[in-house]
This record gives structure tokens, sequence and C-alpha cells, in this order.
């Protein structure tokens, strides 16, 4: 098969899975009880003025018009106007998602760099006491819940020893190159929560498929032929374990979403999940819609790229 | 080697420059030295503001910040009786007819005046557009609105009614006509500062928004309502956090200096034992209540709903669930806080299991072996309320003693909302933050078709009563109306008003001047109480 059939596969494939995902989300937010009007209006609004809210947002046509309305937008770019703010989705998600990619990108980096690094060094202790330790240490992180350790970081580093904010993403009227170490300094708890939660799974996984590696047959040719351990294991062991961990970044993209949405709002961080939280209580759908759309598009891209990017690293998987 | 070397200083030194020249700058019209110069107030408060148009908002998160923006004609004392703010006088041309004179000294932070003309506009552009916020709801009476001279505003009703005057000064802001009308529907201008930034003619205004994390607000310089003219500190910041746990967290760490919101009563105690840290009580304007929906067949019969209200443990609830930080209202919607219109010669329903079983019997229910009626209710309420979700539990447990099934149903607030209005529950188990006016109250709540009728009560007796008082204009003639339909209310349990709860809110004992108004939605963070705030003296 040739590499621009393989792209084009992929390609089409995303495009299917994002349509999917457009059209769960909009069936699933209709389905969610209560209405927007009833959402937004205070409480001694009369019918006559819930319903013209709801004609406002366009609630009132049939599902399927609202639909093919919808998609109509989307095709024109437009992502809608928030029923409770009166701006632009695309406006409202646009001042919220560098946020959200700071911390996700930051805790994947960070995840990547310390969970390599400490599955390679379970793998090579097979069996003793630093496996174990990497063991356990990698199944808690992966049995965390985020707002559980988001408080005790809070409770522990924001209040007792007054090292790091409580919340936001940066403080109050920070100017100029001080405004950077504001933004680091309210990053670092939220990205440590973030990273705790993955740490696990790339450690448990670099380290199962390590110790794969390490049986294979070159290795112990390697061996045989006299090659110093250590050369065996980041050269000619790791190269090969490193491809499942490459697809881990693209699977486990979708989890970091999830906690990033539940990170935010422990920690007051101003991202995109923190949005999506508000945006649910309202019930404003085009915040929604544009939102879920936004994350379902990063998954499917950074997936595809994941699938590209393997694709010709192990010339196999093309092939088939 | 060494070009490599240079490049990459280079390269660093670019990265710097470039950083740098990213970085947000200060906007115009910041404080260049607040803490010179009153310093910084930081207010915590738990939701993002989604409208900074006035007039559609109506989150709390919402009326706070655009409250130190925009006006209005007039605060609530403690007592619920209405006090002069904007407006210094108000009142009855006639029946039909209503007026508001206004103070003469008020401009806007462009340097504009703020006129009649304002008032009047902003009035009539409600009324015409009908944005979604409490402003338009107190129009149903209203017809227009007339500024006859730069400080005098009178209105037209379609009506006699005789507390409109009142509501309208109170639930209605005052926008600058000259930044709202070229904006066209008033219900659909989002305001959100453009180019030209906030207009404001309260003691702050608008200057930064972090989305998701903080609003900044500079001092305007010209705000009568306080001693001195202006406010007392330089800027106000609210801070967003998710829950009260971390704004509490924030308080104690010296992140944050007052909290907006009130606090739970398991936290009052603890927080007013800790050091640097004040906690302040506030009046409550509002009760929580019990309401039995009357197109349910069982409910609709009156010892039904006087056997429900019999089998509650009225005190626990206040002293344990709310620890004594709550009011009993003597079973009356007319609450001891409104001393105008409190009758304390009333008493409470008596908690009587057997009283209740009694009732129920009177009816015609009879027990079975098990000891229970055959009927059950269904109960909502709403979970994201810690204090309502404990007493719906302990009325749950005093009906089963009584012999009477109650399925509670907690909802999160939409299910919840979308409930309360489909009329989809036997039994509504809620709270009203704030109501200031008994005669508005009256007529949302009892009167066919009310919006807040949640009980779907429709008694000829008890509506001629509340359309009686609301053409009444002699005050003493009014309350003795009033009085007669609570007492008919209680009677019939028509509503069962449990208590008024006692707010508390924290602040930074660093911090001291607030002027308490009622309510959470005025709390300490009303525009006065701001502009009044200052920093406690250093002791030399």
């Amino acid at each position: 098969m040739s590499i621009a059939l393989f792209v084009a596969r992929r390609l089409g494939r995303g495009l299917v899975t994002i349509l999917f995902a457009v059209t769960v989300t909009f069936l699933l937010l209709r389905l969610l009880p209560g209405d927007p009007a009833l959402a937004v209006a205070s409480p001694n609004t009369t019918d006559e003025a819930r319903e013209a809210l709801l004609v406002q947002y366009g609630l009132d046509r049939p599902l399927i018009v609202q639909y093919v309305l919808y998609l109509g937008q989307l095709l024109q770019g437009d992502l809608g106007t928030s029923f409770t703010q009166s701006v632009p989705v695309v406006d409202v998600l646009l001042e919220r998602l560098p946020w959200t990619l700071l911390l996700t990108v930051t805790s994947l980096v960070l995840t990547v760099v310390i969970g390599i690094p400490l599955g390679v060094l379970a793998a090579a202790h097979e069996h003793r006491f630093l496996d174990r330790f990497v063991q356990v240490v990698g199944v808690t992180g992966q049995s965390l819940f985020v707002p559980s350790i988001g408080i005790v970081l809070l409770l522990v580093f924001g209040l007792a020893l007054g090292w790091f904010p409580i919340g936001g993403a940066t403080g109050d009227n920070v100017y100029g190159a001080a405004w950077y170490g504001s933004v680091v300094a309210h990053l670092v708890l939220p990205a440590v929560s973030l990273t705790l939660i993955q740490l696990g799974s790339y450690v448990l996984t670099m380290r199962g498929t390590l110790i794969d590696a390490l049986a294979a047959d070159h290795v112990t040719l390697a061996r045989a032929n006299g090659l110093p351990y250590r050369r065996i294991l980041w050269k000619h062991a790791l190269r090969n374990a490193l491809l499942p961990a490459t697809t881990l970044i693209g699977l486990q993209l979708g989890f970091v979403v999830g906690g990033a949405v539940l990170t935010e709002t422990v920690f007051a961080y101003p991202g995109i999940g923190r949005g999506i939280y508000e945006a649910v209580t309202q019930l404003d759908f085009p915040v929604l819609q544009g939102a879920f759309l936004l994350l379902a598009v990063t998954v499917v891209v950074v997936n595809m790229l994941t699938d590209i990017a393997y694709g010709f690293l192990d010339p196999r998987v093309k092939a088939s | 080697m060494r070009l490599r070397r240079a490049g990459a200083i280079v390269g660093a030194v670019a990265v710097v420059i470039a950083l740098g020249a990213c970085a947000p700058q200060a906007p115009p019209g910041a404080s260049t030295d607040p803490e010179a110069d009153g310093g910084t107030l930081r207010i915590a408060t738990t939701t993002d503001v989604v409208n900074f148009n006035p007039l559609i908002g109506n989150s709390r998160s919402d009326s706070w910040v655009t409250g130190l923006m925009y006006p209005r004609l007039l605060s609530v004392g403690d007592d619920g009786s209405k006090q002069p703010e904007l407006a210094t006088g108000w009142g009855y041309v006639d029946e039909t007819t209503g007026w508001y004179e206004i103070r003469d000294d008020m401009t806007w932070s462009d340097g504009r005046p703020l006129t009649a003309d304002d008032v009047a506009w902003t009035m009539n552009a409600v009324k015409r557009d009908a944005p979604s916020g409490t402003f338009t709801g107190q129009l149903t009476n209203f017809e227009s609105a007339e500024a006859v001279s730069g400080t005098r505003v009178e209105i037209a009703l379609t009506q006699p009614d005789s507390s409109v005057v009142e509501e309208i000064g109170f639930w209605g802001t005052i926008v600058p006509r000259h930044v709202f009308e070229p904006e066209g529907s008033v219900a659909d201008f989002a305001n959100a500062g453009g180019d030209d930034g906030w207009v404001g003619a309260g003691p702050f205004v608008l200057t930064q928004v972090q989305v998701g994390q903080s609003y900044t607000l500079e001092r305007h310089e010209d705000y009568p309502l306080v001693e001195g003219g202006r406010a007392e500190a330089a800027r106000v910041v609210y801070r967003v956090y998710p829950d009260i746990n971390t704004e509490i967290l924030a308080l104690r760490s010296g992140e944050v200096d007052l909290i907006a919101n009130s606090l739970p009563p398991a936290q009052v105690d603890r927080l007013a034992d800790t050091d640097g840290v004040e906690v302040a009580e506030v009046t409550g304007l509002g009760y929580s209540h019990m309401t039995y929906n009357m197109d349910q067949p069982d409910l609709a019969r009156t010892e039904v709903r006087q056997a429900l209200a019999h089998a509650v443990d009225y005190d626990a609830i206040r002293e344990v669930v709310l620890q004594g930080q709550a009011v009993s209202t003597l079973s009356s919607p007319l609450m001891p806080v409104l001393t105008d219109y409190h009758d304390d010669s009333g008493t409470e329903y008596e908690h009587d299991p057997d009283l209740a079983g009694e009732l129920m019997e009177s009816a015609g229910y009879v027990r079975g072996a098990d000891g229970r009626f055959p009927v059950s209710f269904r109960m909502i309420y709403p979970l994201q309320d810690p204090v309502t979700s404990q007493w719906a539990q302990l009325v749950q447990d005093g009906a089963a003693e009584a012999g009477i099934t109650l399925d509670l149903q907690g909802t999160e607030r939409n299910t919840y909302l979308a409930q309360t209005q489909q009329g989809d529950y036997d039994i509504y188990a809620g709270n009203f933050a704030i109501m200031d006016d008994p005669m508005t109250n009256f007529a949302l709540s009892y009167l066919p078709g009310g919006a807040i009728n949640y009980t779907h009560v429709d008694d000829p007796e008890l509506s001629a009563l509340i359309e009686r008082a609301a053409r009444t204009f002699d005050e003493e003639a009014k309350i003795a109306l009033m009085q007669e339909a609570a007492a008919l209310v209680q009677e019939e349990v028509y509503d069962n008003v449990m208590y008024t709860q006692n707010l508390y809110l924290a602040h930074s004992s660093e911090w001291t001047g607030f002027v308490s108004k009622p309510s959470e939605l005025l709390s300490l963070v009303n525009p006065v109480s701001i502009a009044s705030a200052h920093r406690v003296p250093e002791q030399s």
C-alpha cells in the first residue's frame, strides 16, 4: 500500500469519527433534562418569555431541522453563538484553549519524560525491589482520582506550605516578565495532578514491553556477543519497546482530555474543561457542541498522526 | 563550536524578547500603584460572569460584578423596606402613575451625567426587548416611563399596583443610554467592553477580564453615595474558585480578602475561630419551604397537607441541619424579618406525628398492617443544595413516623428546574434567596398562573385578598389584607414556610468597613459596602 493511500484512509476514518462525535453530542445534549431557557431565566420569568427564549435559540424547531442547520453552520466554519453570553462560540473557546493546551501538553511531556525512564528502570530490575516499588507507584497512580489528589495538593502545597496558589492560571494584574513566573507557579499543581493519574499507564506499559524486548532473540545475540548491558538496554531493546508507548500517547489523549476537565474544575484553571463544566450547568448547547467538537478533532488528529507515525516507524503496519 | 554557541545565545535572547512581547500589558485606566492608594480588595466567587449586560444576567457573579458598575434606584434595609440609592424619593402620583426623583450628582465613568433620561430609557428598553433577567419580570403592570425633568421619572401603569414602584426601583438596574441604545436590542447586547471599555456609574468600573479566573475593576473617582465621594479601595478583583471549600482555602492562604458566597452552616464556627479571618452575620431575606402539589388528588385535600405539615420536626431541622443559624417564620410566608408585615402572634405547625396520623384517618385513609397509610408522595429537591438535601431526609423520617411514605428524589439543578416547571412532583422542597416584597411574592406564589405558584393553588378567597392588597395604597390597610391572606395560606397549608436562614460571610481581618445589606445578593458585596471597605490601619 502506498503512503498516500495509507494516509488517505486514516483521514477518511478520522472524518467519519468526527461526524459521529458531532451527531452523538448534538443528540445527547438534547436528551438532557431541562431546557436552556429555564437554566438562564430568572424564576419570575413567564412561560411566554421562556418560549420566546427557546425561539431565539432555535430550539422550537424539529430536531432534524436543528441538526441539518447545525451541520450547515459547521460546514461554513460557524460554531454558532453562546446562548448565555451572546458572543460567538469560537471566541469563547479561543479564550480558554491556550490554557488547556498548556496544561495537557505540559502534563503529557512530564508523563513521558518521567514515565519512560521509570519503566526502563523497572524492567532493568525485573522482580527486584526497585521493580516492585515502581509497579506499586504505577498501579497507585492509575487508581487515583483527580479531585482527591487535587485537594491533598492544595491543602499541603497551597495552604500549609504556601508554595503555590490555590486557583487560577495567573495572578491578578501581573504583567511583563513577572507574568511568566505567575503562569508557571499556577501550572505546577494542576500539571502534577494530571501527570500523576497518567503516569501509571506509561510506566507499566514501558516496563512490560521492555521486558518482552529484552527476551527477544536479537537481544540474546547481542548479549552473547558481549555487548555492554546498558548499550543493549538503551539501543537494542528500548527502540523496539518504544513503539507501544508511542501508540499509548494517542490512546491516552482522550483520557488526558477527560482528566483535564476534572483538573481544571478542581484548580479553577480557566481552560476548556472548566468551560464545559460551566456550560453544562447553563445548558449552553452551542458552547458544549463547540467544545466537544474541538476535543473530538484533537483526539482524532493526534490518533491519526500516531497511526501515520506508527506506519512510518513500523512498515508492517502500513503493509497491513 | 564557538559559532554554534553564539547562535544558541542569540536564539535564547530572541526567545526571551519574543516571550516578553507576548506577555500581557496593563490595560488603559489601570491603577499604577493601587497598594499606595487604598489597596486591592480581592473577592472570591464560585462562578464566572456569564453576562456583563446587567439586564440579562441572573447569576450571583453577574449581579455582584455588574452591581459595582450599574446603579439601582433603590436598595433594601434589614427589614425589607426600600432605601434610597440612585433615587432620593419615590411614590405615586395617582393609582396608575408612579414617580422617582433621582440624584443630580451621579456621572458615568466617561464623564457624562447620569440623568432621568437614562432611567426612563432603560425601563422602556427592558419592557420592549424583554431580556431574560429579573427586571423584566417586574414590568408586568408597567406601560412606559418618561423623564419629565433631568431628575424626575414618571412611570405609567396598566393597572393600579401598590408595589410596583418599589419593586422596579429595587430590581431595575440603570444602564447608560448612550452606550446601550446604539447596540440595538438590550436582550442581545453582550456588553463585552469592546474597544472603549465599560462605562459605569457605580464605585468601580470593569477594566480587565481573564475568562475563567478573574475580573478586575478600577475605582470610579466619582461615587457620591459614600463618604469622601469615592471608594476607599483603588481596585477590586473578583477571582473564580470551583466551590466554597476552595474559596475558604484561598481566604486562609491570603489569596483573597472576602468570600462573596455565604458559608455552609458547618463552617461558620470553625472559621470564626480562625486567626486572620472574621465572620460577619447578614440578615436573610428569603425562606426555605415545601409546597404540596394540589393537582395530585390526595394533596388536594386539606387534611393531607395538614398531616404532612404536622409530621415535620422543624426544631430539629433548624438546630441540627442549620446548627441554629435559622429563624422560624411561624409557618407564615410573612417572615419575621419583614417587621411591618410579620404577625408574631402566629404559631408554627406543631410537630406531632400522632396528630398527623389522626388527620390522615379523618381524611378517610386507613393504616395497613405495617402501620402505613396506602399513599406515597414523591418529593423533589436540588442536590446541589446540601442543606435542603439534609433536611429532606429529616422530613422523610418524620412522615414515616406518622405512617406516610415519602420518596425522595434529589436531582441536579437543571432536572430540578424542569420538574418544577412541569409540575412533575408531589412535594416541592426548595428555597428562595430573596423575597423582599410580600405583595409581589404573594402574587407570584398564590395567584393562579403565578410564576412560582408551585402548589398550583387556585383559591378565590385568597386571590381576592391578594388582588385587593395590590390595589390598596394605604399601608396599614394593605398590611392587614396581607396578614389575612397569610393566615389563609397557613391554615390551608398552601405553602409550608419553615425558616429564614441567617447568612454568614467570611473576610480577612485586614479589611473592615463593610456595610451589610440583607440577602446573599447584596450582603457585604453590595456597591456601598465594597466602596466603604478599607484596610485596617497598621498599628504603630
